[in-house]
């Protein structure tokens, strides 16, 4: 009964041979594409790494593309011509084959003869990237809570923003002054963690200019979506020209002798403001309603908390001032107005804000 | 007595195997405190449903809010607590009790032809720890529930909401549990399996099952420690982790993803196993290169130990270090490639069923196959440095839970479903209900490749708005498959009141739990059947002995006059 032996119709089944050349032309065609496309399509290389790391992309999307289209098509291929017809008793078998060793030989071999090329021409890459020479300019990048702030040879402080000269080997050790994050410029290819205690480095010469975005990818608390923050790829000279600013002005924001004129803030504006900057990390509730910092909604009237977290009265220049400079507290660090690029006037509205909460 | 068969022992603890405990009559004994494995099968599976349920609305919640770059419904503080309980509640409360303990139990036992697993009250035990975890876990919502990722690196899980707390110790009585199923069945496949069935006579889903307990009960051990740590961290001050006062944020995350990339293979040789099964079922034809499959399992299990620090590229350690890491890695995809080529081939010169059970089996080797190749490109620490906490990676690994996990889970229920329940579900609502899921999950998870390529990061509540089009596009078609979740639903719902009575053997399967009643019996088999060959030859006679033939089974009985005994 249970006998029938369905013989295929040919030696592999009927137009085994056709699917077997669509899937290596298909194939062809597809490692050509690969192979000529700037993958990944939409993003620039704005220097070395980004070249060599995307050739590895591309040879390994090749090689990919192969693999997929022959587990694809074949799989479908034989649900198509081995589906048992419609009618067909239940019972019927199929071929009953268990193994063909030396097909199994040869999908063991290829396979492993493919992993030891991925894995040469992966280290051939990766040995590249640390041999780098990138020492011409050094630069420590430090993460913290949330955004990112650097140090330069030469620059007295803390700059906020990160400046970077064309064509010039670059070194960037990273670190992180509270807890991990990630650093990460697409455009370059390179990211390395930020970890508190530890320096990471990574090596790159940036070959086009353009204003780009140093990404946090590790989460990092409540605002570690907004941790995005511009980086300058220049000319030279415009590097040089930027670098003598900060190593002769004062370096670190906040020294900002400009008044603000508190008086004219409206509290409409900043509570438009708060929204967007202030409330990942502050409530508007009492101090104790915390987020990252302490809630700001009784800062001018809280008689539990007669002072400001950096011990001066609470009057409105104060308030400005940490705002204006930022703050590194026990709960982590807030940004100074240039990270949360806030103005003047921007400070002068939250102030208005946060007094008329107070007042409630 | 004579010998049965060339490789069946005989002896007198025959006697002993036909004792059979009396069944209990009590509801709470039989249905609620069990210690008959099927029934805790079926516990862990109502359970692990729940669970489910409650982590795939969780997802829908993540898409709906990625609807918008802004964030369409929620605080960044919520939604990072969202999507922290749905990794944590779908890796530890969904997949591995379900491919371990729902499916381990149900079907292994009967696989080898045991009655039950070698400590019932140990997997009484291991299976009410499960429910109480989840509870623990889900109840961490009241008190602010954990906001890091289910990875929760230290320091920023230090400064979590409280309900961190409450996680750790879920996550860490979930690990007991697995620890003491893992052992459990180890012992069970190691001792109990019928006589004469051999080690390469074994069903390829016991293989499976039998290769993922050293990585249950040795890699969890390490989770363990580390969760011990942290919680004391945290509630106690004692500093592990904390740079401040000398700790180590990293020696967390090589502790964490010890065991975190071993569970990666808990979640998915289970898979294999189910997938190894419904193959050869559905092409009524042997499974191609058994030995191949079921030693692939092994050395998968084996080097899963020595590849952890591949999600560590960008962490800093030695640079060195990658090299063995990112080649060891790769190397597994030999042993996963023979899987896949082997399954392919089982399905050439069958004759093929198309059955909903089928169609997961084919979607998941296709998006396995989809899922293991990205997984090169992360793999290969040059390209990691630029993938590495991307939307790539969240693509990536749904490809390979979802597309390989949860898809085998799929074939598996249906498969086995009427072998629970004695009834068939609806065949035409089933296939719609693959194609409403293996379109939606394709359609919501492939786009996130390029988005995390082109700069994209995981975990955020908001983003770049230039990927609103492709994010919205995954957020729609998250709604298919959560369609297609709700179809399943209905579709268990409807076989139950009104399915089609299965008969013992609907697919002509061949493994032992086919030969008993569906449901099976309290006991499984009334005598223990000696096991002559590997259950997947179709067409020979049956290779037991001594089974008292199931009513309604389409093969041939081994007694057939014209079908002698095969010799081996």
């Amino acid at each position: 009964m249970a006998q029938r032996v369905v013989k295929p119709k040919t030696n592999l089944g009927p137009g085994f041979w056709p699917v077997t050349a669509f899937i290596a032309v298909l194939s062809a065609v597809m490692v050509y594409l690969v192979e000529t496309s700037p993958l990944p399509i939409g993003l620039i290389q704005a220097g070395a790494p980004a070249d060599s790391i995307d050739a590895l992309f591309r040879f390994l999307g090749a090689v990919a593309a192969v693999i997929f289209n022959i587990v694809v098509i074949y799989t479908i291929y034989f649900g198509i011509v081995f589906a048992r017809p419609k009618g067909a008793p239940p019972n019927t078998i199929g071929v009953q084959i268990h193994d063909a060793p030396v097909l199994e030989f040869w999908w063991t071999a290829i396979p492993t003869i493919l992993v030891v090329i991925l894995s040469i021409y992966s280290v051939k890459i990766w040995a590249d990237l640390q041999n780098s020479q990138g020492d011409v300019l050094t630069v420590e990048a430090i993460g913290y809570q949330f955004g990112f702030q650097f140090r330069y040879p030469k620059v007295k402080g803390l700059v906020n923003e990160m400046h970077l000269p064309l064509n010039t080997p670059t070194t960037i050790h990273v670190t992180s002054r509270d807890v991990i994050h990630g650093f990460w410029i697409p455009e370059l290819r390179m990211k390395a963690d930020m970890v508190p205690g530890l320096i990471n480095t990574i090596r790159v010469t940036p070959t086009v200019p353009g204003t780009y975005h140093i990404i946090c990818s590790e989460f990092c608390g409540v605002a570690h979506s907004a941790m995005d923050q511009k980086m300058v790829i220049e000319s030279q000279q415009a590097f040089a020209k930027w670098f003598a600013r900060q190593a002769g002005g004062s370096g670190s924001s906040g020294g900002g002798g400009t008044a603000i004129a508190i008086d004219k803030g409206h509290a409409d504006a900043g509570q438009k403001l708060f929204g967007q900057k202030c409330s990942a990390c502050h409530s508007v509730g009492p101090f104790d309603q915390k987020q990252v910092g302490p809630g700001l909604g009784k800062i001018f009237n809280d008689p539990a908390h007669p002072k400001l977290v950096n011990g001066d009265a609470p009057t409105p220049q104060n308030v400005a001032k940490i705002i204006q400079s930022g703050f590194q507290g026990d709960m982590g660090v807030m940004p100074s107005a240039q990270v949360n690029q806030l103005s003047n006037p921007d400070i002068a509205n939250l102030v208005a804000y946060l007094a008329s909460l107070s007042k409630k | 007595m004579a010998t049965v068969a060339p490789g069946v022992p005989t002896g007198p603890y025959h006697a002993v195997l036909d004792h059979i405990h009396p069944e209990p009559t009590s509801f709470i004994r039989k249905y609620v405190f069990s210690i008959d494995a099927k029934v805790i099968g079926i516990q862990y599976m109502i359970t692990g449903g729940i669970f489910f349920v409650i982590a795939g609305l969780l997802a829908e919640i993540i898409r709906t809010q990625l609807l918008s770059p802004h964030g369409a419904i929620l605080s960044a503080a919520t939604y990072n607590s969202v999507y922290s309980m749905h990794g944590s509640a779908m890796v530890w409360f969904v997949v591995i009790p379900l491919l371990t303990g729902a499916f381990g139990n149900f079907v292994m036992p009967m696989q080898i032809g045991a009655r039950d697993v070698a400590f019932p009250w140990l997997n009484l035990v291991a299976f009410w720890i499960f429910p109480v975890a989840g509870v623990i876990l889900f109840s961490s919502f009241l008190v602010g529930a954990p906001d890091a990722g289910w990875t929760e690196y230290p320091p920023i899980s230090l400064q979590g909401p409280p309900g961190t707390n409450l996680w750790c110790i879920a996550v860490f009585l979930i690990g007991i549990s697995s620890t003491m199923t893992g052992i459990n069945f180890l012992v069970t496949i190691y001792k109990m399996r019928a006589p004469g069935m051999t080690f390469t006579r074994m069903p390829l889903f016991v293989w499976a099952q039998f290769a993922t307990t050293p990585l249950l009960f040795i890699a969890t051990t390490a989770l363990g420690a580390a969760l011990a740590a942290l919680f004391i961290e945290r509630v106690f001050g004692v500093p592990f982790y904390d740079p401040k006062r000398g700790g180590s944020p990293v020696l967390w995350q090589h502790m964490f993803w010890f065991y975190s990339h071993p569970a990666v293979y808990i979640m998915i040789i289970p898979g294999f196993g189910i997938i190894s099964e419904v193959l050869p079922t559905f092409a009524r034809k042997p499974i191609f290169g058994y030995k191949m499959i079921a030693f692939s399992s092994v050395a998968i299990s084996l080097l899963s130990f020595s590849v952890w620090a591949h999600h560590m590229f960008t962490s800093g350690m030695v640079p060195w270090l990658q090299l063995p890491f990112m080649i060891i890695t790769m190397v597994i995809a030999i042993p996963t490639g023979v899987k896949i080529f082997s399954w392919m081939a089982t399905l050439w010169g069958g004759s093929i069923n198309w059955k909903t059970p089928l169609l997961y089996a084919t979607g998941f080797l296709i998006t396995f196959t989809y899922g293991g190749l990205t997984g090169f490109f992360l793999a290969a620490v040059p390209l990691d440095y630029h993938e590495h906490g991307t939307y790539f990676v969240v693509a990536h690994f749904h490809y390979v839970l979802y597309g390989g996990s949860i898809m085998s889970l799929f074939a598996g229920i249906y498969y086995w479903w009427p072998k629970m329940t004695g009834r068939m579900y609806n065949e035409k609502l089933g296939q719609l209900q693959f194609w409403l899921t293996f379109i939606g999950f394709n359609a919501t998870f492939t786009p996130m490749h390029w988005l995390g390529l082109l700069g994209m990061p995981r975990r955020v509540a908001t983003y770049d708005p230039q990927f609103q089009f492709w994010n919205q596009f995954a957020s729609i078609s998250s709604y298919v498959m959560a369609l297609g979740t709700v179809l399943f639903f209905y579709i268990l719902f409807d076989s139950i009141r009104n399915g089609k009575k299965s008969g013992p053997n609907p697919w002509g399967a061949r493994t032992l739990e086919w030969m008993v009643s569906s449901p099976p019996p309290y006991y499984n088999f009334k005598k223990i059947p000696a096991v002559l060959a590997a259950p997947y030859d179709f067409g020979n006679p049956l290779p037991y002995l001594g089974l008292e033939a199931a009513p309604g089974a389409t093969e041939a009985t081994p007694t057939s006059a014209s079908h002698p005994v095969p010799t081996y």
